[in-house]
C-alpha cells in the first residue's frame, strides 16, 4: 500500500486520490473501533451489568450459561438488529441521494419507511405471525415506491416533485395506520406505535436472521451497482455513449435502495433521519464517493444507531422509548442546516 | 394594492360570480342538512325540520337538536376557519402547499395535547382546548421562522421546515403516547380528528380567538393580490409586505388553532379549500378567502357525513376520511407545482 502511495504522489490527481484513499482506510479503523466499543458496551450494559469479558466471552457461548442467556438472547439480537438497520439505512440514503444528486432524497422523505410501516401495522393487524413482518414491511415500502412513481413520474422525477408527492404517499399512508390505530384494541395499537416510531425492543434471533441475510443480499446488489452510479455521475448522455442505459441504471439503483430501506425498517420501524443525515456527514469527512465512501456510509450508520439505541436505553429517565425519538431529535437540525445551506441564494438559480 | 384593486372593475367581477357563490351556499346548505339527517340513525328530513324549529319531539329530534345541530354548526366553524387559514398561509407564503398541517401546525397541537394528558390526566375534550391552541401556535411560529430567509419567506424551505418539524413532533408525540397506556387510550381518538361529541361548549372558548382571525384574514385579502405579484412589486405598489405576512401569520395560528382545538388534527382542509375555490373563483383573494368560508365548511361537512355513512353504525373520524380524500389531492398538486 505504502509503495503504491510513494509510486502515485507525483500527479498531483492521483495524489488527492491517495490521500483520500489513506483518509478512508483511517476513519473506517476509526468507525469499526467505535462500533466495537459501542457493541461491547451494549453488550455489558443493562439490568445485569457484566464486566466485558464476561460479555464477550459470552457472545461466543462461553461462561457461565446465565450469562451466555443474557448475552445471546436479549442484547445480542438486539444489537444486530441495530447493525444492520443501520447499516441498510446509510446505504439506502447514500444511494439515493447520489440518483437523485439531492442531498434531501431519503427513504423517509420519500414516503418509503412510511410505507413499511403501513405493511408491518397491517400484519399486526390482522394477527399473522411476526416472522412475516420483513416481507410486510418490504411490500409496504414498494407499494409506497409504487405510488410515488404513479404520481410523480412525468418524464423523469424532479426532486421538488419527488419530496412533495413523497410526502402527500407519506400522508395516506400515515391515515391508514392512524385509521388501525384508532380502530384496535390499545394493546396493539401500542405495538403499533412502537412500530411505526422505529423501536429495537425485543427482536428475536429469527426477525434478525431474516431481515440481515435480506440486508446482505441487497447489500451486495449494491456495491455491484456502485460502479454504475459514477457512470451516471457524467450525464446521461455520456452514460449512454458508454454503453448504459441510464433509466434502467437509475431503477435499478432506486429498486436496490428501496429494498434496503424497507428492510431496515421491517426489523427496527421507520427510524427517522438517519438515511437522511448519514451520507452527509460521510460525504463532509471523507470527501467525494467512492465505493470505500458506499461501504463507511454503512458502517456509521450502524455506529450511529447503535449508540442512539443505547441513549435510548440508558441515558434517558424514561424507559422504553422508541430509538427513533433520539434519531429525529438529533436529525431534525441537521435537515435544517442543510435547507439553509442548500436555498442560499448562490444556489438558488438552480433550485 | 389600490391600483390592483382598480386594475378589475369590482362591479362586473361580484355579479359575475354571484351564480358561483350561489351555487356553493346551496351545496353547503345540502351538505348541513344531510349533516342533521344522516348518522347510525337516519332521520327524515321533514322531521328534521320540524325538530329545527320545535314543532317534534321524541327521539329522533332530540338526536336532531341535542347531537347533531352542534356537530354540524361545530363543523361549520372548524371549516371556515381551516379554509381561510388554508387560503392566507397560501397567500403569505406563495406557495400553494403550504396550509395549516404542513406548517406542522397539527403536530404542534397534537403533541400539546398529549403533554398534557400525560402530565395532568386530562380526560376531556374540552380540557384539551387551551393546550391543542397554544401547542399549534407555537409550532405555526416555529415553522415560520424556520422560513425566513433575508426577511422573506422562502416557500420550499416553508415547506421542508414545516415538515421536518412535523416529523420530531410526531415522534415525540408517540414517545409520550408509549410512556403511559391510560395517554395512548385517551389520545388517539382525539388525535385521530374528529367531530363526534363535540358540543357548543367546545365551541365558545375558541369564538373569540376564531372570529379575530377571520377578521384579520379578510382585511389582508386585498393586500395579498399585490403579495402574490411577488414581494418587490409589492413593496413598489406600496403594500407594507412585511406587516402583511406578520398580521396574515398571526391570522393563520389563529384560526387554524383554534380549530385544532375543536377537532383535533384534521388534515387537508386547509389545504384543498382554497385550490377548490380558486378553480371556480379564480386566484383574485378578495373572492378567494371569502370563498373558503363557504368551501371549507363544505368539505368538512362532507367528509364528516361520508365517515358517518360509510362505517354505520360506527363512524370513521373526520381526519382520517379527509386525509384518505386529500393524499391523492396534495399528490395531483404536486404534479402541478413541480413542473
Amino acid at each position: 500500500m505504502t509503495v503504491f502511495a510513494v509510486r502515485e504522489v507525483k500527479a498531483a490527481p492521483t495524489s488527492a486520490r491517495v490521500r483520500q484513499r489513506r483518509r478512508l482506510a483511517l476513519l473506517a479503523c476509526v468507525g469499526l473501533a467505535a462500533l466495537f466499543a459501542l457493541v461491547t458496551l451494549a453488550l455489558t450494559t443493562g439490568q445485569m451489568p457484566l464486566p466485558a469479558s464476561v460479555a464477550l466471552r459470552g457472545l461466543v457461548g462461553l461462561g457461565d450459561p446465565a450469562d451466555v442467556l443474557v448475552v445471546q438472547d436479549f442484547r445480542a439480537p438486539r444489537v444486530i438488529a441495530a447493525v444492520v438497520a443501520g447499516v441498510g439505512l446509510g446505504v439506502a440514503g447514500s444511494l439515493l441521494q447520489r440518483v437523485f444528486r439531492n442531498p434531501l432524497a431519503s427513504p423517509d422523505v420519500m414516503g418509503v419507511t412510511g410505507g413499511a410501516s403501513f405493511g408491518a401495522v397491517v400484519l399486526l393487524a390482522t394477527g399473522a405471525s411476526q416472522t412475516l413482518i420483513p416481507a410486510a414491511a418490504l411490500g409496504g415500502g414498494l407499494l409506497a415506491a409504487l405510488l410515488l412513481g404513479v404520481f410523480g413520474w412525468r418524464s423523469g422525477l424532479t426532486v421538488t416533485r419527488l419530496v412533495l408527492v413523497g410526502l402527500a404517499v407519506q400522508a395516506g399512508l400515515a391515515a391508514a395506520v392512524n385509521l388501525m390505530v384508532v380502530r384496535f384494541p390499545a394493546e396493539l395499537a401500542g405495538s403499533a406505535l412502537q412500530w411505526t416510531t422505529g423501536s429495537l425492543y425485543g427482536r428475536t434471533w429469527t426477525e434478525v436472521w431474516a431481515a440481515g441475510g435480506a440486508v446482505a443480499l441487497a447489500l451486495v446488489a449494491a456495491f455491484s451497482l456502485q460502479r454504475r452510479l459514477a457512470v451516471l455521475d457524467l450525464g446521461d448522455e455520456s452514460a449512454g455513449g458508454l454503453g448504459l442505459n441510464p433509466s434502467a441504471a437509475r431503477l435499478q439503483l432506486l429498486l436496490t435502495a428501496i429494498v434496503l430501506a424497507s428492510l431496515a425498517a421491517a426489523l427496527t420501524g421507520p427510524v427517522a433521519f438517519v438515511a437522511l443525515a448519514v451520507p452527509h456527514l460521510v460525504r463532509f469527512v471523507a470527501g467525494p464517493p467512492t465505493p470505500g465512501t458506499l461501504a463507511l456510509t454503512g458502517l456509521a450508520g450502524a455506529v450511529l444507531l447503535l449508540a442512539s439505541d443505547l441513549v435510548v436505553q440508558h441515558l434517558l429517565p424514561v424507559s422504553g422509548l422508541p430509538v427513533g425519538v433520539v434519531t429525529a431529535t438529533l436529525g431534525a437540525p441537521w435537515l435544517l442546516v442543510l435547507m439553509i445551506r442548500q436555498s442560499r441564494p448562490v444556489n438558488r438559480s438552480a433550485a | 394594492m389600490s391600483k390592483i384593486a382598480r386594475a378589475v372593475p369590482p362591479g362586473s367581477l361580484v355579479t359575475r360570480r354571484i351564480p358561483l357563490l350561489l351555487a356553493g351556499f346551496g351545496a353547503l346548505v345540502l351538505c348541513a342538512a344531510l349533516s342533521l339527517a344522516l348518522g347510525s340513525r337516519p332521520v327524515p328530513l321533514s322531521t328534521v325540520a320540524e325538530a329545527l324549529f320545535g314543532d317534534a319531539h321524541g327521539r329522533d329530534a332530540i338526536v336532531v337538536t341535542g347531537l347533531r345541530l352542534p356537530r354540524t354548526v361545530v363543523a361549520l366553524a372548524v371549516g371556515a376557519a381551516l379554509g381561510v387559514a388554508g387560503a392566507v398561509a397560501q397567500g403569505i407564503t406563495r406557495n400553494p402547499l403550504a396550509s395549516p398541517t404542513t406548517l406542522g401546525i397539527n403536530a404542534g397541537a397534537g403533541f400539546a395535547v398529549v403533554v398534557a394528558i400525560y402530565a395532568l390526566h386530562l380526560t376531556r375534550p374540552v380540557e384539551y382546548l387551551w393546550f391543542a391552541f397554544f401547542g399549534a401556535a407555537a409550532a405555526g411560529m416555529l415553522a415560520l421562522m424556520l422560513a425566513r430567509r433575508a426577511g422573506d419567506l422562502d416557500p420550499v424551505r416553508l415547506a421542508l421546515g414545516g415538515v421536518v418539524l412535523q416529523m420530531v413532533l410526531l415522534s415525540w408525540t408517540q414517545a409520550v403516547m408509549l410512556a403511559g397506556e391510560r395517554t395512548l387510550d385517551e389520545a388517539r381518538f382525539w388525535l385521530a380528528g374528529s367531530l363526534s361529541g363535540r358540543t357548543f361548549d367546545v365551541l365558545w372558548p375558541v369564538l373569540p380567538t376564531l372570529v379575530i382571525g377571520l377578521v384579520l384574514a379578510l382585511a389582508i385579502s386585498p393586500a395579498l393580490n399585490a403579495l402574490a405579484l411577488g414581494d418587490d412589486s409589492a413593496q413598489a405598489l406600496g403594500v407594507p409586505v412585511a406587516r402583511i405576512r406578520v398580521v396574515g401569520g398571526i391570522a393563520v395560528v389563529l384560526l387554524a388553532g383554534s380549530a385544532v382545538a375543536v377537532a383535533g388534527p384534521v388534515a387537508f382542509i386547509g389545504l384543498a379549500a382554497p385550490h377548490l375555490v380558486r378553480l371556480a373563483v379564480g386566484s383574485d383573494h378578495r373572492l378567494l378567502v371569502p370563498g373558503c368560508l363557504i368551501a371549507g365548511p363544505l368539505l368538512l361537512l362532507a367528509a364528516d357525513v361520508l365517515g358517518r355513512v360509510v362505517a354505520r353504525p360506527s363512524e370513521l373520524e373526520v381526519g382520517i376520511v379527509s386525509a384518505f380524500l386529500g393524499a391523492p389531492l396534495l399528490a395531483v398538486l404536486a404534479r402541478k407545482v413541480a413542473r
